[in-house]
């Protein structure tokens, strides 16, 4: 039943992404920056999902403290393994937009830096859990840094709004608008985002539980 | 007199310098998608390997377990 929800989902996924990419290279090129701007349609709900996962792995870290089910923690390194690699997308396709708009490929402004060191943190939390071969250690660890690690997420959502940052305003909540046509692909494309989020995060889940039987397999092979 | 060719090489330059910059945006435009999409793609065929990998895994494990039976009955 959940093998066939996650082939639904990704299925839709695919199609919305499909129409969205048509929906967007019809779209004229933006008033200010033409064509580049443009990459905001992949760069933000990339970052958006990314943001999301880093909100499920705070809640599965702190529910593995709480009740010391292995079911939060796998759901916990599935989320934060998937918004890792859409938050690398992020950072790339940032960086290419702001060669174009800036003239350069990096600045240490703020919004760019704390997601950089999100990005760092969540990579450096699957690095920990590489480290640790205990299983009920490797969880509590795990968990006390990811809700750490958090606490860099709201630096990078409200950094643009508490320092004088290079990175724009946000469209939505910054005071500007899109044309509705926009908007409409905006919106279906982090749709589409989030669906490919869930459905790899599906997958992953699904992995950190055939690893459980691998284990499980590893020790009874031991027993003999 | 004199201002009006003066005017048309500069409009002249103008649609060049502009279609230069149209062709740059696009050209990072592409980049940028092509590498959101690469990183997308990469991971999705990292997840299939080691899903495949697990899955054989599992069996070759399974299929040891059984050939050897239950410890109890062994001894």
């Amino acid at each position: 039943m959940r093998d066939k929800l996650v082939y639904v989902l990704g299925a839709a996924a695919i199609l919305l992404f499909v129409r969205n990419i048509l929906a967007i290279t019809g779209l004229p090129p933006e008033a200010q920056q033409g064509a580049i701007f443009k990459i905001i349609f992949f760069h933000v709900p990339m970052a958006m999902t990314a943001m999301l996962c880093s909100f499920v792995a705070l809640v599965g870290s702190v529910m593995f403290l709480i009740t010391r089910n292995f079911k939060y923690d796998a759901v916990a390194v599935a989320v934060t393994e998937v918004g890792l690699a859409l938050l690398l997308g992020n950072l790339v396709t940032g960086s290419i937009w702001g060669r174009i708009i800036w003239g350069i490929w990096w600045t240490w402004d703020a919004r760019l830096t704390s997601a950089l060191v999100c990005w760092l943190l969540y990579a450096g939390y699957l690095m920990l859990r590489r480290a640790i071969e205990e299983p009920t250690q490797r969880a509590t660890f795990a968990a006390v840094f990811s809700i750490f690690a958090f606490i860099d997420v709201p630096i990078v959502i409200f950094s643009i709004k508490w320092w004088r940052t290079q990175h724009p305003q946000p469209v939505f909540w910054g005071g500007g608008s899109f044309p509705p046509d926009w908007a409409q692909v905006f919106w279906l494309n982090v749709l589409a985002m989030i669906l490919f989020g869930a459905v790899m995060c599906a997958v992953r889940l699904s992995q950190e539980e055939q690893q459980r039987e691998l284990d499980s397999l590893r020790r009874m092979a031991h027993a003999f | 007199m004199h201002s009006l060719p003066l005017l048309l090489a500069q409009s002249a330059e103008d649609v060049a310098r502009e279609i230069e910059r149209l062709e740059r945006n696009y050209k990072f435009l592409s980049y940028g998608l092509t590498v959101a999409w690469t990183i997308v793609v990469v991971y999705v065929l990292m997840m299939f390997s080691r899903q495949r990998k697990l899955k054989q895994e599992i069996a070759n494990l399974k299929a040891m377990l059984e050939d050897k039976g239950p410890p109890s009955r062994d001894r």
